[in-house]
């Protein structure tokens, strides 16, 4: 019964997305503006259909209907009411159709949003979203069905698999890198309409930019949440391995940001046109790569999926979104003529087009890393390796130039700066960058590369808080407004402006928390027996004992130890081991004691009941947790940037202060 | 189309190609498996001592005869499964090959618990900080190496083997030795 | 697939052997450092230093026992490649085709950065597009940005 409705469900989301796929894309090139209402209604049909074939195994998975194939792979009775929620996104087919559910919530709220735009666009935007929507429904119904009937029924399942359901973090983590590779989707459409309509306005790509900028702030948070939960569960003391799921991630999240960059060029100057698009391209193109590495079994990685049937499914679609893609830059992308000019060397747009170079490397480096091994083994037989020691050695160096182009760039003018500007723009944020070396250098710390990150984030934040102060203090200035007004008006005149500079906080944050913990990280590892300790740092470990325990879905043992802290306050840790039925070498859980600058982090490595005795790998990161918590100022910046500008204010004619190119000269725009 | 779009596009076909190709040629192969580079080489020498007489055993005095080395651990899960196979095998098979127990990572006195009464013909060696299971390239447990009459290390098996695997990859090692190990001799 | 199950219920709480002792702390940091180049074999992407796998523990060992007699770090290198092969260096050494993972990003920057130089000297299509602002025809002091928030605060 389930089987079928759910079956039935795909089907029909399938065939509206077909349908709606070949009317947008005929109406649109042959201007049809009647033809958008019956996409919106296309695009109803497979929104009501993808979200109820979910619902529908949610329902499934909940009941235990084991005689539904995808539950009697995942499901089990002994899993927790989350994590058999959880479970539909826990392996290939229900992720699957999960991506299908996202995407059609963001075709639909696209279609909603721009109804009104005159149709052509928009026609075309959602005929290429919906064509999408037809191969993720076609996986479903077909390579990937998840409704399949399994006879005889099993009693029960084994469960998902033990990693995802270790943490809590596994909750949100996937749904928030979901929404922000599903959430491409969109940008594409609307690339690829520019594209078929050989031209991009700046209403257009004011529309391309927001609905970058939403799946940008997912990815961001699912990318931070997901090096918080390899933290947290792992249990290796890091939360970046470089591994191939993850670099999936951290592709289209580099693109869309160089996007985001390249955007301001092309609104100011109306060039870079077809760079741009090209980088929405590459966005959804990266995340389909990235799905395909997730799902595929070709790559290996902690969360990477079995081996699986859809891999060549995949690979063909991925291929022909390649062509589509490379046919429409070649053939149409020369009509995308660019109206304007870059500006001299000293200027914002070199600041932005340096920084693109620089993601773009970046970028490139990520995925040809990722990629290598297979070139290797497909070109010469060999099996090799390229992992964190090559990412590190190529990724720092690209990322500590963008850190100090994140300080140039915000103190450049557009156009031209004069030698005078120069000077007056960056003596003191630099003074502040030195002064900053200084003093960590007459505090101890070491290292050239950590200081140099520490200087450079000086630099960079005093630039960025400079901006973002600068117009606060001129309307209390100038015009007499006290702080919190002056604040929140110059906040919300200018949205993309300061969202993106809290952005630029938040990475800077990042930036100077990831050079601490790699640099300053102290180690160690100890065996202990009952009321023996051990000292790192300033912390003082003692073993109290050893506990066993009993959950339903796994056996466990924790190490209960008493660690004394610097100021001789004590925390009560207990790291564990965890035994799943489906895994052979047991899966720890560390102990955190966490504080403001710096982490405590323990993790069981073996121990024995007899004596009883435990070993530890034991460290002390500083300032770690410093990465989650700029996770909301990258929130709170995005969500401030994409927010609609008020009617009112665009009513006051020609919006001054979020367009300032504009405004700087009036004779430029003549 | 114009010369320049014309260009760009060659050049990111060019690209597309070459991804489409390594991928596709990625399909069917476990990325979880790791390089054996020992095959067709001698068998790192050893002594080890016997978990049940305490008595040393050294690889360099066993010639003669092929040697079945099973790699395992009492934590390990299919060790248990696989561990009557090995036993099956050494007790039919022990006039033609010696089998040998190698405990890896594991604490002698869980290891006498899992093995439990002593074999003569599949004794357990006791493997000191795993020395010399990391000698043999092991990547985990269980896993199987057969060593021929002439010292080559032959084949290794890393998974939980099952009883045609057994058989197969023994009477491989009575056959002559592959061109592999010929080039390496 | 039952006697699996058992099997592992018994065996669950067995516990594994502990890692070697420490070495001197200037070998260990060799020790540490080694082990962090190298791949562990049953966890995959993570080097064997960070690993807590059974694995990687008795590699660690390994790289400590080598280290203790006095191995070089090459040494040590081709020890585990002569069993893993190259597949065991997480840092594929910088020879044949391996140049290209090392070579082409920095092919990359410099040919982006050509291309960047030659789009800024390209010259303007006069028509379409007026020379880009100097600072001389601004006002001269002042900040364009701060510029237009004043021009909001006079509306």
């Amino acid at each position: 019964m389930i089987s079928i409705l759910g079956t039935t469900l795909v089907l029909g989301g399938l065939l509206a997305a077909a349908f709606g796929a070949v009317v947008g894309i005929e109406g649109g090139l042959r201007h049809r503006p009647n033809a958008l209402k019956i996409v919106l209604g296309a695009v109803t049909v497979f929104l009501v259909c993808m979200l109820g074939a979910n619902l529908t195994m949610v329902y499934a998975l909940v009941t235990h209907d084991f005689s539904v194939h995808y539950v009697s792979q995942v499901g089990s009775r002994a899993t927790p009411l989350v994590y058999t929620v959880v479970s539909l996104w826990s392996a290939l087919e229900g992720s699957i159709l999960f991506w299908g559910a996202i995407l059609a919530v963001y075709v639909f709220a696209f279609s909603r949003a721009h109804r009104n735009h005159p149709p052509t666009n928009p026609l075309l935007a959602l005929g290429t979203m919906l064509a999408v929507g037809v191969f993720f429904s076609f996986l479903i119904a077909g390579p990937a069905n998840p409704f399949g009937r399994v006879t005889p029924v099993p009693p029960d399942g084994p469960g998902p698999n033990p990693l995802l359901q270790n943490h809590v973090l596994m909750v949100i983590h996937p749904p928030m890198l979901y929404l922000g590779y599903v959430g491409m989707v969109v940008p594409f459409g609307i690339a690829v309409a520019a594209l078929l309509r050989g031209q991009l306005g700046d209403a257009w790509m004011a529309v391309l930019r927001r609905w970058t900028l939403i799946p940008w702030m997912f990815l961001s948070v699912g990318i931070v949440l997901g090096s918080w939960w390899a933290y947290a569960v792992l249990g290796w003391g890091g939360y970046w391995a470089w591994d191939p799921v993850e670099n999936a991630s951290f592709l289209p999240w580099l693109t869309a940001t160089a996007f985001l960059h390249s955007a301001m060029v092309q609104e100011r100057r109306h060039t870079l046109k077809l760079w741009t698009v090209s980088l929405s391209l590459g966005c959804f193109l990266l995340t389909i790569l990235g799905t395909f590495m997730t799902r595929s079994g070709v790559f290996n990685s902690v969360h990477s999926f079995t081996q699986s049937e859809i891999g060549p499914t995949f690979l063909v679609f991925l291929g022909v979104v390649l062509l589509v893609s490379i046919i429409l830059i070649a053939v149409r992308g020369p009509l995308l003529v660019p109206e304007g000019n870059l500006g001299s060397v000293a200027s914002r747009e070199t600041a932005i087009l340096l920084n693109n170079l620089l993601f773009a490397a970046l970028t490139f480096t990520v995925l040809l890393g990722t990629v290598f091994p297979l070139v290797r083994e497909a070109f010469s037989g060999v099996r090799i390796s390229v992992g964190a020691p090559y990412f590190n050695r190529m990724a720092v160096p690209l990322g500590v130039a963008i850190l100090f182009l994140m300080g140039v760039g915000p103190s450049l003018p557009w156009g031209r700066a004069s030698p005078e500007t120069l000077r007056r723009q960056f003596l003191v944020p630099a003074a502040i960058g030195v002064g900053v070396v200084l003093v960590c250098l007459v505090a101890g710390l070491r290292g050239g590369l950590t200081l140099l990150t520490f200087g450079l984030g000086g630099f960079a934040g005093t630039v960025t808080l400079r901006e973002m102060a600068l117009p606060v203090r001129v309307r209390m200035r100038e015009q007499g407004e006290p702080l919190p007004q002056a604040l929140w008006r110059s906040a919300t005149r200018a949205r993309r402006r300061f969202g993106g500079y809290m952005v630029h906080l938040g990475v800077v944050l990042v930036f100077v928390a990831i050079a601490a913990s790699q640099s300053y990280v102290v180690h160690t590892t100890a065996t202990l027996k009952t009321g023996e300790r051990f000292q790192l740092g300033p912390y003082t470990v003692q073993l109290t004992g050893l506990r066993n325990g009993v959950d339903p879905h796994r056996r466990w043992t924790a190490a209960e130890v008493q660690v004394t802290d610097g100021r001789g306050r004590q925390h009560l840790l207990a790291p564990r081991m965890n035994f799943y039925e489906r895994s052979t070498d047991p899966i720890g859980s560390p102990a955190i004691r966490s504080a403001a600058f710096e982490d405590f982090y323990l993790t069981l490595l073996a121990f024995d009941q007899g004596t009883p005795s435990a070993s530890f790998n034991a460290w002390i990161f500083p300032m770690v947790s410093w990465i989650w918590w700029s996770l909301p100022l990258f929130v709170l910046g995005a969500l401030f940037a994409a927010w609609p500008e008020r009617r009112r204010a665009r009513a006051d004619a020609p919006e001054p202060v979020s367009v300032p190119g504009k405004a700087q000269s009036p004779g430029a725009a003549a | 189309m114009s010369r320049r779009g014309l260009w760009i596009g060659l050049s990111l076909a060019a690209v597309t190609a070459v991804l489409l190709f390594v991928l596709a040629k990625g399909f069917g192969r476990d990325p979880h498996e790791v390089p054996f580079q020992l095959r067709g080489k001698p068998a790192p020498d050893f002594t080890l001592r016997r978990m049940d007489t305490g008595a040393p055993v050294r690889l360099s005095e066993l010639k003669g005869k092929p040697i079945v080395l099973n790699f395992w651990a009492s934590w390990c899960g299919p060790c248990k499964a696989e561990h009557p196979v090995v036993t099956m095998a050494a007790r039919r098979f022990g006039q033609d090959y010696q089998f040998f127990g190698v405990v890896f990572e594991d604490t002698e006195e869980n290891a006498r618990a899992f093995a439990g009464a002593p074999d003569p013909s599949f004794p357990q060696l006791i493997d000191e900080r795993s020395r010399m299971a990391v000698d043999y390239g092991v990547t985990g447990v269980p896993e199987t190496y057969f060593i021929d009459a002439q010292g080559i290390l032959r084949d290794k098996v890393a998974y939980p083997i099952d009883p045609r695997t057994m058989m197969e990859k023994l009477a491989a090692l009575k056959q002559p030795a592959g061109p592999l190990s010929e080039v390496v001799r | 697939m039952t006697a699996w199950v058992l099997g592992l219920v018994l065996a669950s709480y067995a516990p594994q052997q502990a890692g070697s002792a420490l070495l001197d702390p200037a070998r260990e940091a060799r020790v540490q450092a080694l082990g962090k180049q190298l791949r562990c074999p049953m966890c995959q992407g993570l080097s064997i230093a960070d690993s807590s796998s059974s694995a990687a523990r008795a590699q660690m060992d390994k790289v400590r026992e080598l280290v203790a007699d006095g191995k070089s770090d090459p040494e040590i290198r081709d020890y585990f490649t002569s069993r893993y092969g190259e597949w065991a260096l997480l840092d594929p050494p910088a020879s044949g085709m391996n140049l290209l993972v090392w070579l082409l990003p920095l092919a990359l920057l410099v040919g982006g950065g050509f291309a960047i130089a030659r789009t800024m000297r390209r010259p303007v299509p006069a028509a379409e597009a007026p020379a880009p602002p100097t600072e001389a025809e601004r006002p001269p002091s002042d900040d364009p940005y701060l510029e237009a928030v004043r021009a909001e605060l006079r509306r």
